[in-house]
C-alpha cells in the first residue's frame, strides 16, 4: 500500500487539494493532536516513576555513608553498651509496675492508708533503690562515651563539609579561596582508640555490676500475695537473662572494628526492616519503614474489617432486593459520601469522633471489649472508622456493578428450581460476581492506604510498631503511616538531604503498592470472570 | 382453623423463609447505616458551622467571615468583662484605652476574621485545574473512542490511564514538588498546583469523556461520513455536541475531587498564610500564576491540628469545614441532579 504509484487524477470528476504542512493534512494534525493528548497519561505514569526515583534514589548512597558513618564514628560501639544501660531500665520499670501492684493490694485489699502502705513497702522501695542504682557507673562511662563519639562524629561531618565548599569554591573558580578553607582530616584509628581504650574499664564495670544486682536481688522482700511472688519470680528470671547477655556484649565490643565494611545492601536492608524512623536526633538518624508501613497496614485492615461487610451488604442490598425508588434514593446518597473531603473527615475526627469513642471506651457497661477504656483519643480506631467511611463508597458502587453484571438468566435459573431469594444470592449470584467483588475490596484498599488527610490527622502520629502483644486492644494504639509521615515532614526538611530523600523514597514504596494493589485487582477480574455466554 | 382457609400455592412459613427476612433485614440496616454515619457527619458539621455563618440579625448572613482575611484572636479580661477581639480591632482598642496596654490576653491564631483568601484561592485552584484537565481528558477520550484501532500503543493508554487512577494523592504532590517545584521552578505557585490536581482528575475526566462518546449512536457518525464530511468535521459537527453535555456533567464530579484533595497542594499551591489577595501586588501577568494561595481544605487542616479545640477557635474551624462543605456539596449534587435529567433527555 505505501510503494508510491502515480496518482491516477483523472479518475475523480472532482478533485480536492488538501493543504499540507510537513506531509500532514488538517485531519492527520487533529488526529495527532488528540493522540498526543491521549499519550500524556501514559507520559504522567512515566514522569511519576522518573521523578520519583530521581528525587529518592540519592537516598541509599546517603544511608550507607549515614550507616558507615554511625560505624567508623564509633557511635556502634557505644550503643552496644547503651543497649544494656537501657535493658536495664526497662527492668526497673517492672520494678516500679510491681511497686504499684503491692500499692494498689495493701490500699484495696489491706484497706490501709496511703501513708501506712508506702510504710508497708519499705523494704521493697530499698531493694528497688539499691537494683535501680547499681547501674550508675555504667550510665557515667555511657554518657562519656557518648560525648566521646558524638565529637568525632561532629569532627568527621564538619570535615565533609568543609570538603563539599573547597569543592565548590574550586567549581566556581575561586582557587585562592579554595585553598584557605581548611579542612581537618579526622583519623578514626586514634578517635576511636579513646573509645576502645575503655574495654578494661568496662569490664570491670561489668563484672561489678553483675555483683551488685546479684546482691539487690538477695534483699528482695516476700511479697504479699502468690500471683505477686509470682511475678518477682519471673523478675528474677528476666534479671538473670539480663546478666548472662553480658558475655556476648562483652564478646562484641572485644571483636568491634571501625575498619568493617558496610556491605551495600545494608543501605536497602536498614530501610526496608528497620524498625526506627527516627530524624533529627542528636545520636543517630534510623530510616526504617516498618512502623510507618505497621500503621498504614493496620490502619487500613480496621478501615477494611468495617468496610467490606457493609460495602458488599449495601451492594447486595441495592442490587437484589431494595425497590426501585429505593435504589433511587441510595445510590446517589453514597455517591454524596464520597464526595466529602477526606480533610472534612479529618476535622470531624478530630473535634467528634475521636472524643466519642474515647467516652464509649469509658463506659462501665463496655469495659469487657478489649484495649477498652483507652486514653489516647486519635489511634487506629478512630482512624480506622474513618477511612471505612471513605471506602464504602468505592466498595459499594464497583461490587454493586459486579452484581449487575450477572446475566439475568442466573437468577431465573435458580428460582425456576425451585431456591429462595437468599439461597439465590448467597450461592448464585454472589459467587457469580465474586471476582468482581474482590476486586472491588483490593481497590477500596488501594483508596485506603493511599489516603492521607485523615490518617494525618486522627492517627496519633506516634512513630511506634504497633505492640501486637496487647492482642485486640492494639487497635487502641496510635501509629503513623507512610502517608502521614510525607505530609507531615516533606514541609520541614531541607531540600537533597537524607531525610528529604528518604520521604521520597516512602513515595516510591506507596506508588508500586498502589501500582501493585491495582494490577491484582485487574488480574483477579479478568482471571476468574465467570465466562457468560 | 387458620390452616385450613389457606390456599394451597399460598406461601408457607418455614426456617428458610425467616433466615431469609433476618439476612434481609441484615443486609438493609448495613446499608442505612453507612447513610447514618454519612448524614452524622454532614449534620455535625452543618450544625455547628451554621453557627458561624449564619446570624441572627439582619443580613442572616455573617458578611464579616466570608470577606474578611483570617486574623489572630485576643481573648482578654477588661475592667471586669471578658472580651475577644481580632488583631485589628485588639490593636485599635489598645490605642483607644492606653490603661489596657499591658491587659493579660491569651491569643488564638486564625480564629477571628474569616476564610476569603481561602475561598478566592480554591475557586482559582478549581477553575484552573479542571480547565487543564478538561482540555486534556477530552482530547485523550476523542482519540480513543473516534480514532484508535486496537495497538499497542492504544493498550498502553488504557493501562496507563488505569493504573493513574489508583495512584495516592500524596504521591501526585510529590511527584508536583519533583517536576514543577523544583525541576521546572516554578515554587510553590497556583500554575503548580493546577497541573498536580489536573493531572491527577484526567483519569476521572478520560473515563467519564469516553463514556459520554460511545453513547453517541454510530449512525450520527455514519450520516455525517455519508455526506461527505470529513472525520473531524464528523466529531465536532455531529459527536461532540451530543456528548458534550454527558462530558461536563460527569466532569462535576471530577472537580468535587479537585476542590476536595488537600494533600496534593500541601507542597505545590498552598500556602498556610498570606496576606495579599491573588490580584494584589501584582508587577506583571505572569506573577498571577507564579503566586502561591491559600486553600480552604489546606485551611481546615491548619486550623484543625495547629490550633487547640476549644470554644474559641471551634467558631472557625467548624466554620470553614462548613463552607467547604457546601461548596463541594453544591458541585456534588448539580452534578448528580444534571446527570439524572440529561438521562431522561437523551434516548436515542
Amino acid at each position: 500500500m505505501d510503494s508510491p504509484r502515480p496518482a491516477p487524477a483523472s479518475d475523480f470528476l472532482v478533485n480536492k487539494k488538501r493543504v499540507r504542512v510537513l506531509g500532514l493534512s488538517f485531519d492527520d494534525a487533529v488526529k495527532i493532536f488528540f493522540g498526543g493528548n491521549a499519550f500524556v497519561s501514559v507520559l504522567v505514569l512515566a514522569l511519576i516513576t522518573y521523578f520519583l526515583f530521581q528525587e529518592g534514589f540519592g537516598f541509599f548512597g546517603q544511608n550507607h555513608r549515614n550507616l558507615l558513618t554511625y560505624r567508623q564514628a564509633g557511635l556502634e560501639y557505644v550503643d552496644y553498651i547503651r543497649t544494656q544501660e537501657s535493658a536495664h531500665t526497662a527492668l526497673t520499670r517492672y520494678l516500679s509496675d510491681l511497686r504499684l501492684r503491692q500499692f494498689s493490694h495493701a490500699t484495696l485489699e489491706k484497706k490501709l492508708t496511703p501513708a501506712a502502705a508506702n510504710e508497708s513497702l519499705v523494704a521493697f522501695d530499698n531493694f528497688a533503690a539499691l537494683y535501680g542504682d547499681s547501674v550508675e557507673p555504667l550510665r557515667g562511662l555511657v554518657s562519656e562515651l557518648t560525648e566521646q563519639a558524638t565529637a568525632i562524629k561532629t569532627k568527621f561531618l564538619v570535615a565533609e563539609d568543609k570538603a563539599v565548599e573547597r569543592q565548590q569554591l574550586t567549581a566556581e573558580g575561586k582557587i585562592a579561596e579554595a585553598a584557605a578553607v581548611q579542612i581537618e582530616t579526622v583519623d578514626f584509628a586514634v578517635e576511636v582508640k579513646a573509645l576502645t581504650g575503655t574495654l578494661p574499664a568496662y569490664k570491670e564495670l561489668a563484672a561489678e555490676f553483675i555483683k551488685k544486682l546479684d546482691a539487690a536481688l538477695l534483699t528482695a522482700p516476700a511479697m504479699p500475695t502468690a500471683e505477686l511472688t509470682t511475678r518477682l519470680e519471673r523478675f528474677r528470671q528476666l534479671s538473670s537473662d539480663f546478666t548472662a547477655t553480658f558475655p556476648a556484649t562483652t564478646r562484641s565490643l572485644e571483636t568491634w572494628d571501625y575498619t568493617r565494611a558496610v556491605p551495600w545492601y545494608q543501605a536497602f536492608s536498614a530501610f526496608l526492616f528497620g524498625r526506627e524512623w527516627l530524624t533529627a536526633s542528636f545520636w543517630q538518624d534510623w530510616y526504617g519503614i516498618v512502623p510507618l508501613f505497621m500503621g498504614s497496614l493496620m490502619v487500613s485492615l480496621v478501615a477494611l474489617l468495617l468496610a467490606v461487610p457493609m460495602g458488599v451488604g449495601a451492594a447486595i442490598y441495592v442490587n437484589q432486593i431494595a425497590s426501585a425508588a429505593e435504589q433511587r434514593f441510595i445510590k446517589p446518597c453514597i455517591e454524596f459520601i464520597s464526595a466529602i473531603p477526606s480533610v472534612v473527615l479529618g476535622f470531624f475526627g478530630i473535634a467528634v469522633l475521636g472524643q466519642l469513642l474515647r467516652w464509649l471506651s469509658q463506659q462501665d457497661a463496655l469495659a469487657w471489649v478489649p484495649g477498652f477504656p483507652f486514653s489516647e483519643r486519635l489511634n487506629i480506631l478512630t482512624a480506622g472508622c474513618l477511612l471505612a467511611l471513605i471506602a464504602v463508597p468505592t466498595i459499594f458502587t464497583l461490587a454493586e456493578d459486579a452484581l449487575q453484571n450477572v446475566p439475568k438468566a442466573f437468577k431465573e435459573a435458580s428460582f425456576a428450581l425451585g431456591a429462595t431469594r437468599l439461597q439465590t444470592i448467597i450461592k448464585i449470584v454472589v459467587p457469580a460476581s465474586l471476582s468482581g467483588i474482590i476486586s472491588a475490596v483490593l481497590l477500596g484498599l488501594g483508596r485506603v492506604i493511599g489516603e492521607t488527610m485523615v490518617v494525618l490527622l486522627c492517627a496519633g502520629n506516634r512513630i511506634a510498631i504497633p505492640d501486637f502483644t496487647a492482642g485486640l486492644a492494639v487497635v487502641t494504639q496510635p501509629v503513623h503511616t507512610m502517608t502521614g509521615i510525607i505530609a507531615q515532614e516533606m514541609g520541614e526538611v531541607v531540600r537533597g538531604s537524607i531525610h528529604y530523600r528518604a520521604l521520597f523514597v516512602v513515595g516510591l514504596g506507596l506508588f508500586f503498592l498502589s501500582l501493585a494493589i491495582n494490577f491484582l485487582a485487574q488480574k483477579i477480574v479478568n482471571k476468574y470472570r465467570i465466562s457468560i455466554g | 382453623m387458620s390452616a385450613l382457609n389457606r390456599h394451597i400455592l399460598q406461601s408457607q412459613p418455614s426456617a428458610a423463609r425467616r433466615w431469609e427476612a433476618a439476612a434481609v433485614w441484615l443486609f438493609r440496616s448495613a446499608t442505612y447505616v453507612i447513610l447514618l454515619c454519612g448524614a452524622l457527619v454532614f449534620g455535625n458539621i452543618v450544625f455547628k458551622g451554621s453557627k458561624t455563618v449564619f446570624t441572627t440579625t439582619a443580613p442572616f448572613i455573617n458578611v464579616a467571615f466570608l470577606t474578611e482575611a483570617p486574623e489572630s484572636l485576643y481573648v482578654f479580661e477588661y475592667q471586669g468583662k471578658k472580651r475577644e477581639m481580632g488583631d485589628r480591632e485588639f490593636r485599635a482598642f489598645k490605642a483607644q484605652h492606653p490603661d489596657a496596654s499591658n491587659v493579660k490576653s491569651e491569643s488564638y491564631v486564625y480564629s477571628a476574621g474569616g476564610i476569603f483568601p481561602c475561598i478566592v484561592g480554591t475557586v482559582l485552584l478549581v477553575v484552573g485545574s479542571m480547565f487543564i484537565a478538561l482540555t486534556l481528558g477530552v482530547s485523550a477520550a476523542v482519540y480513543l473512542s473516534e480514532y484508535a484501532t486496537q495497538g499497542r500503543v492504544v493498550t498502553a493508554i488504557r493501562l496507563a490511564i488505569l493504573n493513574l487512577a489508583g495512584v495516592p494523592s500524596i504521591v501526585f504532590g510529590l511527584f508536583g514538588l519533583g517536576l514543577f517545584v523544583i525541576y521546572l521552578d516554578w515554587n510553590v505557585s497556583l500554575i503548580a498546583g493546577w497541573f498536580t490536581l489536573a493531572l491527577m482528575v484526567l483519569p476521572v475526566v478520560i473515563t467519564a469523556s469516553e463514556e459520554s462518546l460511545k453513547a453517541v449512536p454510530k449512525g450520527f457518525r455514519e450520516g455525517s461520513l455519508a455526506l461527505g464530511a470529513t472525520k473531524w468535521q464528523t466529531i465536532r459537527k455531529n459527536v461532540l455536541p451530543y456528548a458534550l453535555p454527558g462530558i461536563l456533567t460527569s466532569s462535576i464530579l471530577g472537580i468535587a475531587r479537585v476542590a476536595g484533595e488537600t494533600a496534593p497542594i500541601m507542597f505545590t499551591a498552598a500556602y498556610v498564610v498570606r496576606d495579599k489577595l491573588p490580584w494584589e501586588g501584582l508587577t506583571s501577568v505572569s506573577d498571577f500564576f507564579f503566586q502561591g494561595v491559600m486553600a480552604l481544605p489546606y485551611h481546615i487542616y491548619v486550623v484543625s491540628s495547629k490550633i487547640p479545640q476549644n470554644e474559641y477557635t471551634e467558631r472557625v474551624q467548624y466554620g470553614t469545614a462548613f463552607v467547604f462543605l457546601m461548596i463541594v456539596a453544591a458541585i456534588a449534587t448539580s452534578s448528580i441532579l444534571l446527570r439524572n435529567k440529561l438521562r431522561n433527555r437523551y434516548k436515542w
